[in-house]
């Protein structure tokens, strides 16, 4: 500016200096403000952005994962998305609720226009327009772009396996919730702990920040291991589906335990369903039967009896006991029959054979006290345990309450009522040495951290019997799969199978008694005898085509330890040479027994269709002789009146079958009787005592059938509980036998 | 120095031999330029390129994340700054080596301005490329130019050229205000056109200051103030996109999840940051809140990962660069160095301090970019361009040449003016072309008033040393 005037320089001097000065206030101005952003005003303005920015948010973490015991995913938890909407944002935007609906009904299929057309218009911050969408449906949602129309990630419950294992597992509602099984039970492990807190939230919503997020265990439930064993688990499954529809049954249940442990190794039921659609199933086909289901055992608590007995000292191994040649009269009303007729037998007879009489002489000799405890001790009676929802702990009732034949029936396995995992538990007791374990279907519960929450050790509840005693009758046992054992056909090559098979009639409501043709076909036991490594119990219910236990259930058990034994690596021929010629003469005994069972099937069959034909048309060997115990179950001391011989054959054209209204009030075998259309004729008061007809015949449509009725009468000794004979029916009935179906 | 005027001088008793106007303009620069006696303002340059390298830095802190997220290449913007940054920085010192004087001629002020005025037409007319609702740029493949940032320059140099060649006659309406004016509001208008309100007011402010700086009347500037700002109030309202911006800058919580976002969350990062910063690289708010963090909103990223601190130290750097640059205007050799330094520190500083208060809240959201920091090649070019014509300014130069030389001048002019005061005005033609008529109706009418007097007191002491200097020229011609 040297070319200007000396004074306009001076005054271009002055000016530019005022610029200085106006920028310096500026840049002052500036700085000002920044102090009072960052440090003045700055926590009003993060108390502002806390409010804002972030929200409470109520993290639920993502369910915990179940796995089988080698690590194998059972359940898991996927994150799918969900598509919601904010109702008011919609309206401000000034779209109409109809259309959008249409509009997200294009894109997503099956999508309700009404429902979602009243969700829209109505007037809250958030509706669900529809939950688990397939990614393409998400992406297409994100591409229509209508405002409050977003999508939220969700974690759905997801079961890989499908139907395998699913009445252990359960299954998760649409809310991750658990509904069934160990989903329910373990409900809280599962879920983890819901925390509130705060996180930092994008524009969208979405959750971006949080130092929570990086705590673990809040976005995680624990995992669950399971004793569960996936392969054992899908051959039991495969199994149990095979023979249930061979046999035409309507239901099955296999519990595979590991007896040194009491681990369950499988747990399957059948019928089944698929838990990632529950809904599409019937309820029934839910029901996990082996923990919530009783039933009769029957023959197959007979080990337990002789066990007891051997342990208490009051039988020796080598005993004889007088079987009265196939039927034995417990008093003068009540006769206890075998299938077949033998004169004496030992223990191990006795079981190999499965004779009533036998175990109900050893039972009495034990007294009706020794028995009860014995049972008791053995785990009937009260539940095991099992970390899953509904189990039942059967009937057992007290020896106090028993009425005159039940110490002999309960003896083998009448009158009382058990499940399978009772069974397979109790049978555990024998295999391993006497000592009851308890079972376990949850190995260990680890968090997300990877922290033991739950471990679950063996535990032992107490010895039962002494191990010599367990040997012993484990050794009895293994005749039972031996040639003319009842489960020849459980036996397993290479291995020395001990067992024991069941084949119990049903209780039949309508008759009062056992129905002539529901049976319930069972086979427990344990492989290798000499040293178990599987306790597996297999029940079928109601099969049509056989029904004998060791015909129905004994396949079952030989292809399940079969298979799971070599998957195990439990080497064959522990026994050497002589086990080996053992299992060959064994084969050769199956064969013929299958033959002659096939033939027994068909004759039986054919006899169906003869009303001159006994009960004793079959020479299945394992008939436990129910027939004759039905007589023995009127309580009351009126007219002795064994079933007699019927007919077996379908009621004719006006025709009914007689119900048996025995122990019923009259009021009950009113109804009873009006329902198959017949007329009582009572006589005298009180209780049902006789009744003519008899129960099982036929009678003509609208006949008039005489029932005689007699109060009670009861024994000093025998004080029912007042709650549980509140009327005299009710006592009656408690008599009756506990059933299979719950209900 | 005006070579018009030389060329223009008929009368001039030894000017037989050029009779064209270029004749002065072939002449030896090192003849016609006051000799350059020292090196450039260090510190000035020293500043400059620590802020560039801060720059680099913070464009590399705040990008990471969006380069890996949209490129899946974190360095993505930091090479590109770098380089931008090696070829801004080699313009600078390349233009701090030309002497500024060789813009100061009307063959190298117009093409420019007419260059300008091209590109904004463009852009005005649609050629453009939208980036954000604003179609700002021009795409030259290596380089996206932005025209208004060329145009801003454009009115420095036209200011600067045209404000030195009439410095007699500033403050006369016609001559020293109005033609500046004029082309400051046509510049304005193709910038609104765009739209780029930010860039039209700061053409307007450029201009204003330089105006101001150079000695026009305060009452024109009023004037044109009073007239200008009800023009702004109905831009504003008319436009509903501004209105918005001035609602959310006005409460900018208040809509945080539509216009008032950037503003908030720039807001949120300055708080975030308090007094020391949440560390270099530890900015939470750039990840996914602030958009543009690396870009327009830089400062906030500043002000949140170096808190009150870093904020403070920028302001600094930026404090220094206009003092070092007035001061070069101060001690620049002639009245169009120091309306160039003025203008270019004008250019810089109100560029930073408005990106900062923008960033702040203390101003509408405007599209600035913070000079030398921001990413961006257009910015980082035209602002090293700029610092270095304001470098080439500071250089100390041998003051006694340009004294003669002007002070000859002033002797010519008063000795034309003592001819038209003689009676020569009644024959000069009232309409003459433009440019030619100018300096003598500039003398004959507001000079006189306001100068007149002055100019020929001061001529008659300058008369004695006038004749080596004209002499001198006269050799040189």
């Amino acid at each position: 500016m040297n070319n200007l005037p000396v004074e306009r320089r001076r005054w271009l001097k002055v000016r530019i200096a005022l610029l200085g000065l106006l920028l310096l206030g500026y840049a002052g101005r500036v700085l000002l403000r920044a102090y009072s952003v960052q440090v003045a005003e700055a926590p009003v303005i993060r108390e502002h952005v806390q409010r804002l920015q972030t929200r409470n948010v109520r993290l639920s973490p993502k369910r915990g994962t179940i796995y089988d015991r080698h690590g194998a995913e059972l359940a898991v938890s996927v994150d799918v998305d969900t598509v919601t909407a904010n109702p008011r944002e919609l309206r401000a935007a000034g779209r109409d609720p109809a259309a959008t609906a249409q509009q997200l009904a294009s894109v997503i299929r099956g999508l309700n226009v009404e429902t979602v057309t009243a969700r829209l218009a109505s007037d809250r911050a958030f509706a669900f327009i529809e939950r688990h969408v397939t990614p393409q449906q998400g992406a297409a949602v994100e591409r229509l772009a209508i405002p409050g129309v977003r999508l939220e990630q969700e974690a759905r419950r997801f079961y890989p396996n499908r139907e395998l294992a699913a009445h252990v597992l359960g299954f998760a509602n649409v809310d991750g919730e658990g509904i069934e099984g160990i989903e329910l039970f373990m409900e809280d492990s599962l879920r983890g702990p819901e925390r509130e807190f705060e996180a930092v939230r994008d524009r969208r919503g979405r959750v971006v920040y949080s130092d929570h997020l990086l705590d673990s265990t809040t976005q995680r439930g624990q995992d669950i291991t399971l004793t569960i064993d996936k392969t054992i688990q899908h051959i039991a499954e495969r199994e149990l589906a095979l023979a249930v529809q061979t046999f035409e049954a309507r239901a099955g249940h296999v519990v595979v335990m590991d007896p040194n442990t009491g681990e369950i190794l499988a747990l399957a039921n059948y019928p089944t369903y698929d838990p990632n659609s529950p809904g599409r199933f019937d309820i029934s086909s839910r029901r996990n039967r082996a923990v919530t289901d009783r039933f009769e055992p029957g023959s197959t608590v007979k080990p337990f009896t002789i066990a007891g007995a051997l342990a208490a000292g009051t039988i020796r191994a080598n005993q004889t006991f007088d079987c009265g040649d196939g039927s034995m009269v417990v008093d003068e009303e009540n006769t206890i029959r075998d299938s077949h007729h033998y004169t004496t037998l030992t223990p191990a007879q006795i079981i190999a054979f499965s004779s009533n009489i036998g175990t109900a002489r050893i039972a009495a000799t034990m007294g009706r006290s020794g028995l009860y405890r014995a049972m008791r001790r053995f785990g009937f009676g009260e539940q095991t345990g099992l970390p899953l929802p509904g189990e039942t702990g059967g009937v057992l009732r007290h020896y106090r309450r028993w009425y005159e034949m039940d110490a002999a029936t309960i003896s083998f396995g009448q009158g009382m009522s058990v499940t399978s995992v009772q069974l397979a538990t109790a049978m555990g007791v024998i295999a391993n040495g006497g000592r009851l374990m308890r079972p376990t279907l949850v190995r260990r519960v680890v968090d997300a951290d990877g922290a033991m929450v739950q471990d679950n050790l063996p535990q032992v509840r107490r010895q039962v019997i002494p191990t010599a005693t367990a040997r012993l009758v484990a050794d009895m046992m293994t005749a039972v799969t031996g040639p003319g054992g009842t489960g020849i056909e459980a036996a397993i090559d290479g291995y020395l199978v001990a067992g024991k098979t069941g084949t119990a009639q049903k209780a039949d409501y309508v008759t009062g008694g056992y129905a002539r043709d529901q049976w319930l076909a069972s086979f427990v036991g344990f492989v290798p005898a000499e040293s178990p490594r599987l306790v597996i119990s297999v029940v079928i219910d109601e099969p049509l085509i056989a029904h004998a236990g060791g015909i129905v259930a004994g396949p079952v058990f030989r292809r399940v330890g079969e298979a799971a034994l070599r998957h195990l690596g439990v080497p064959p021929n522990g026994g050497g040479q002589a086990l080996a010629e053992h299992s060959a003469r064994l084969r050769q005994a199956r064969r013929e027994a299958r033959i002659a069972a096939r033939e027994a099937a068909r004759a039986e069959r054919e006899g169906r269709g003869n009303p001159g034909a006994s009960e004793d048309g079959s020479d299945d060997s394992d008939v436990d002789g129910e027939e004759g115990v039905v007589a023995a179950r009127n309580a009351y001391a009126g007219t002795p009146q064994p079933i007699p011989a019927v007919a077996r054959r379908e009621p004719r054209e006006g025709e009914t079958l007689v119900p048996d209204v025995r122990g019923m009030s009259a009021r009950a075998a009113l109804i009873t009787l009006h329902r198959v259309g017949l007329m009582p004729r009572f006589e005298g008061s009180g209780v049902a005592v006789a009744q003519e007809p008899a129960p099982g015949a036929f009678g003509a449509v609208g006949a008039p059938v005489r029932v005689v009725l007699q109060r009670p009468r009861f024994d000093v000794d025998e004080a029912i509980d007042p709650d549980e004979s509140g009327t005299v029916a009710s006592a009656a009935r408690v008599a009756a036998p506990a059933t299979g179906a719950a209900p | 120095m005006s070579l018009r005027n030389i060329s223009l001088r008929p009368s001039a008793p030894d000017a037989a031999a050029p009779t064209t106007s270029q004749a002065p303009a072939v002449a030896p620069a090192t003849g016609r330029f006051p000799k350059v006696t020292g090196t450039a303002d260090v510190i000035l340059a020293a500043t400059i390129i620590a802020l560039v390298f801060f720059g680099v830095v913070m464009v590399y802190s705040a990008s990471a994340s969006l380069a890996a997220r949209t490129f899946e290449d974190g360095y993505h913007y930091l090479v590109r700054q770098s380089i931008y940054a090696v070829v801004g920085l080699g313009l600078m010192v390349v233009l701090a080596r030309i002497d500024y004087h060789r813009y100061q001629a009307s063959y190298v002020t117009y093409p420019i301005l007419m260059a300008a005025f091209a590109l904004l037409v463009v852009v005005a007319l649609g050629g453009g490329r939208t980036v954000g609702g604003a179609a700002r740029w021009i795409d030259l493949k290596v380089v996206r130019v932005q025209p208004a940032e060329i145009a801003k320059l454009a009115i420095i140099f036209y200011l600067s050229y045209s404000l030195s060649k009439k410095r007699d006659q500033l403050r006369d309406f016609k001559i020293g205000f109005l033609p500046h004016i004029l082309v400051a509001g046509v510049f304005m208008l193709l910038c609104l056109k765009q739209p780029d309100f930010g860039s039209a007011v700061m053409i307007g402010l450029l201009t204003v200051v330089l105006l101001f700086t150079a000695g026009t009347r305060i009452n024109y500037i009023l004037g044109a103030a009073a007239i200008a700002l009800p023009m702004v109030y109905l831009l504003i309202t008319g436009s509903e996109y501004r209105m918005r911006r001035i609602e959310a800058f006005v409460n900018p919580f208040q809509d945080r999840a539509g216009v008032g976002y950037q503003i908030a969350e720039s807001l949120i990062s300055f708080a975030q940051g308090g007094f020391w910063g949440v560390g270099i690289g530890d900015s939470r708010q750039k990840h996914a809140f602030l958009p543009e963090a690396h870009t327009d909103f830089i400062s906030a990223i500043v002000g949140e990962e170096l808190g009150l601190v870093g904020v403070s130290i920028l302001l600094c750097a930026f404090v220094l660069v206009v003092y070092r640059g007035l001061r070069a205007a101060l001690h620049a050799a002639d009245d169009y160095g120091t309306y160039l330094a003025t203008g270019v520190t004008l250019f810089v500083g109100l560029q930073a301090f408005t990106n900062l208060s923008v960033a702040l809240g203390l101003l509408p959201t405007k599209g600035l970019t913070l000079p030398f920091v921001s990413y961006g090649g257009s910015s980082l070019l035209v602002n090293c361009a700029a610092v270095g014509l304001l470098l080439n300014v500071s250089r100390p130069r041998d003051v006694s040449a340009v004294l003669a030389r002007t002070e000859a001048e002033s002797t010519r002019r008063a000795n034309k003016n003592d001819k038209v005061d003689r009676g020569e005005a009644d024959s000069a033609p009232p309409k003459r072309s433009r440019w030619g008529a100018k300096p003598s109706v500039a003398a004959s009418t507001e000079e006189t008033r306001a100068h007149g007097a002055r100019a020929n007191g001061k001529g008659g002491r300058a008369r004695p040393s006038t004749a080596p200097a004209r002499r001198s020229r006269g050799s040189s011609v």
